[in-house]
């Protein structure tokens, strides 16, 4: 076990070491244009690529979370540059905008719940995602919890229902 | 023979006739002429130091001779966990009061416990570990070595008429396995000569810049009787307090002195030499920003992170101050870096990385404290105080207008995260803040836990910051324990992840116990390798991000009750899951440290980032696979 995290830890420095040189080497899309992209451009890229981050789609309190994450790891932003970062990346990586296209496609199974996650998980991802992973009961709850907080429209009610049909299709044994 | 080097170092007979009195007793020529010339520094001055106390012969097993040579080293602690071997070392210690043995329970947390002692004592730890389980040791020496820490590190090897013949503990070329973290290893291959190795080790390990030594003896030495000169170490110490070119010092005042945009960035050996203070009136002097190093690489924090002129880490291009023209890098390896546009001055105390990989326009090696007086004095000698203040006050003034508005941003962050539940590291940063003496001593052996940082105050007439460059974890419960040893009138806190304290943690509890040490130990529990995991997703953007599947970092199941687990040892805990409980929790953590008992607090800890609502985890039964129910 303690190989593992060594060697990660290692992989992390040499990371932070050489990062703006790892940034530019891999091969990242073009930001579109708007408001906020040279704020995102500077400070991000200084310690990281972005291709991960334009794979993610989330609402403003969850680009919040990430921006927030980075101000406390040293990413250089004021709070007006923040805000701006914030709501460039809610408007251009939000839910529905342009989803990067599934792996593999995945078919529901029928049952209660099927439609509330055809409608509302493809807004940010796709369904391979969902079906990667046997998860316990718990744990589709919590991930249910993370993603109405990044910005799923769904209901409490409606999480619930969504919860029975994954742990019914897609749960841990 | 022993007789006669004796009577050559008591100045009784002379260098010849020492030579043709070991060829009489069987030695060869060229080995009567080796040794004579290895003991003629000493034969000269022998009486004289004798005669103060500073050198003295001494008979007895090799473990009495290296304990004696300790002892005359200003030893005062023997960090250990036994062997059969090193027994005579203990032996020697039996009547020996000067010395007190802290013993921990895994050669690792043996070593740890010695490096905080190191980091907070500036004094060399010393560690006894069995030499099969040096590899152990080996892991926390990588910290040591990285952060130049002196530290002396003894294993009782093998008898001489053993070594190589592959017994069931014995490997080949052990020493050798510690090249590449050692500054020194080397082994005595005699009783008589164990105090010299000794004292060369210490030398090695304490003269700058400092990193740990390994010295093996093997056993059947350690018990054989002999006579040697013990000497005081401090005729073995060499200075190192040395002072720049004067000619570069004034060159390097000039280019501060007319650069438009200029930065300081500041690291670990201004920490190492104490020139926090003659950093802080340089930065003060010109009005220079300061920029620490970053996450990775650093163990300090040399400068006051309350200051207005202080930035945070160090990044490659930073947006303040934008397009600097002249970089002053003081004791910093990692933040050595070439800027473009911009010339970079560095002063360092270790020659082996100045300029090792960037280009650097003006190097100085130097003791950091008097290479920045100097510089502070050459600054002054060459511009008049006027000058000299309106250049600082423009600079000041625009830097303390950013620094106010990134400090009120990071608090209001942490503010709109204030009564989550879990508790979000930054509610837990506030109480810390809020709730800790500021002479505390602050070791932290975190990852994730880094994001409290910037929400906290260190250095200057803040709290002391201890941490460790490599960030090899299992470190912190131990270094708390060493560093409470080194300090015991300052308040001690060591806060860890639950990946640490799984690591290393649990052992150091036992000593803590034991030794009475009155230490507050805070996991903060988020049940995850936190931040690694945002930075495999991040960085790499691999598969486990594409299908929010986290194959290597959730901690849970089973979720670990560490404060049950210290109480197992031996140390009062409880378990915090409501923030606004963190404040009483640290009061009681407080009390009981006063009554003179160690307090550990489990704090039930937000996971954050990428990935931070899944607790999935590749499952595996190996119940499941029996077919058999035994």
């Amino acid at each position: 076990m303690r190989t593992p995290i060594l060697s990660a830890c290692a992989l992390a420095a040499t990371l932070v070491a050489s990062l703006p040189a790892a940034a530019q080497q891999q091969q990242t899309p073009p930001l579109p244009t708007g408001e906020g992209r040279d704020v995102v451009a500077q400070a991000c890229t200084l310690c990281h690529a972005l291709n991960t981050v334009l794979q993610l789609r989330q609402g403003a309190d969850g680009w919040r979370s990430i921006v927030d994450y980075m101000v406390l790891h040293g990413a250089q932003l004021t709070r007006p540059q923040a805000d701006q970062a914030v709501e460039y990346l809610a408007t251009n990586f939000g839910p529905g905008v342009n989803v990067p296209q599934p792996r593999t496609q995945v078919t529901l199974p029928d049952g209660t719940g099927k439609d509330l996650v055809a409608v509302n998980c493809v807004i940010c991802h796709g369904l391979d995602r969902i079906a990667a992973a046997r998860r316990t009961p718990s744990d589709w709850q919590s991930v249910l919890a993370r993603m109405q907080f990044l910005g799923a429209p769904v209901s409490n009610n409606d999480k619930n229902t969504i919860a029975a049909y994954l742990d019914a299709n897609f749960g841990a044994k | 023979m022993k007789d006669l080097i004796k009577q050559y170092l008591d100045q009784g007979i002379s260098r010849r006739s020492l030579i043709s009195g070991l060829s009489a007793a069987g030695v060869s020529a060229v080995a009567a002429k080796a040794m004579a010339q290895s003991l003629a520094p000493f034969a000269s001055p022998a009486k004289a130091a004798e005669a103060q106390g500073a050198m003295r012969p001494v008979t007895g097993r090799g473990g009495d001779l290296y304990v004696q040579q300790l002892k005359s080293a200003g030893v005062e602690y023997v960090f250990f966990n036994p062997s059969t071997g090193d027994a005579p070392i203990f032996d020697a210690m039996v009547d020996e009061p000067s010395i007190h043995l802290i013993k921990g329970v895994q050669e690792g947390a043996v070593t740890a416990m010695a490096d905080g002692y190191a980091r907070l004592s500036g004094k060399p730890g010393v560690v006894i570990v069995a030499n099969v389980g040096l590899p152990n040791a080996m892991t926390q020496m990588v910290n040591t070595f990285k952060d130049r820490i002196p530290m002396l590190v003894t294993v009782a090897a093998f008898g001489q008429e053993q070594l190589g013949e592959e017994g069931p503990q014995d490997y080949d070329f052990q020493e050798y396995s510690l090249s590449p973290i050692t500054k020194w290893r080397w082994t005595a291959l005699t009783a008589a000569g164990i105090p010299e190795t000794t004292r060369r080790a210490l030398k090695f390990a304490t003269t700058p810049p400092c990193g740990p030594v390994f010295i093996a003896i093997p056993d059947n030495e350690l018990r054989t009787e002999a006579t040697a000169m013990i000497m005081d170490q401090s005729l073995f110490t060499v200075s190192m307090k040395i002072r720049p070119d004067q000619d570069d010092i004034k060159k390097a005042a000039r280019m501060l002195i007319e650069a438009r945009n200029p930065l300081l960035t500041v690291g670990d050996e201004i920490t190492l030499c104490n020139g926090e203070k003659e950093v802080m009136e340089l930065a003060e002097l010109l009005g220079l920003p300061v920029a620490g190093q970053a996450e990775f690489g650093t163990w300090s924090k040399p400068f006051p992170t309350r200051s207005s002129l202080y930035l945070g880490p160090m990044l490659r291009n930073m947006q303040y101050p934008g397009s600097i023209d002249v970089h002053l890098n003081i004791g910093s390896r990692y933040a050595e870096v070439a800027t473009k546009g911009a010339k970079l001055i560095s002063m360092r105390q270790d020659p082996t990385s100045l300029a090792r990989v960037t280009p650097v326009d003006l190097a100085m090696v130097a003791d950091v404290k008097l290479g920045t007086a100097d510089l502070v004095a050459a600054i002054k000698s060459m511009a008049p105080v006027d000058r000299l203040r309106r250049i600082a006050a423009d600079r000041k003034e625009r830097t303390a207008a950013y620094t106010r508005q990134v400090g009120a941003l990071r608090q209001g962050i942490a503010k709109s995260l204030h009564n989550g539940s879990p508790i979000h590291l930054e509610r837990l940063a506030f109480e810390l803040e809020s709730e800790l003496e500021k002479d505390t001593i602050f070791v932290t052996d975190c990852d994730s836990g880094k994001s409290m940082d910037p929400l906290m105050s260190f250095g200057g007439d803040d709290k002391t910051y201890i941490s460790t460059g490599p960030n090899i974890l299992g470190w912190g419960v131990a270094a708390g324990f060493g560093a409470k040893l080194a300090r015991p009138d300052q308040p001690v806190v060591t806060i860890l992840g639950d990946g640490s304290m799984m690591f290393g943690g649990p052992q150091p509890l036992w000593s803590m116990s034991r030794y009475q040490a009155p230490v507050t130990v805070i996991v903060f529990n988020n049940k995850s390798y936190n931040n690694e995991r945002n930075r495999i997703w991040t960085f790499s953007g691999g598969e486990q991000f594409k299908l929010g599947r986290d194959m290597t970092c959730y901690n849970g199941n089973p979720d670990v009750d560490f404060a049950k687990a210290a109480v197992a040892f031996g140390v009062e805990g409880e378990t915090v899951s409501d923030p606004d409980k963190i404040k009483g929790a640290l009061a009681r953590a407080k009390r009981a440290n006063i009554d003179g008992r160690p307090y550990l607090l489990d704090v039930d800890i937000q996971r954050d980032g990428i990935g931070a609502g899944s607790t999935y985890y590749p499952e595996y039964s190996i119940a499941d696979q029996r077919t058999r129910k035994v």
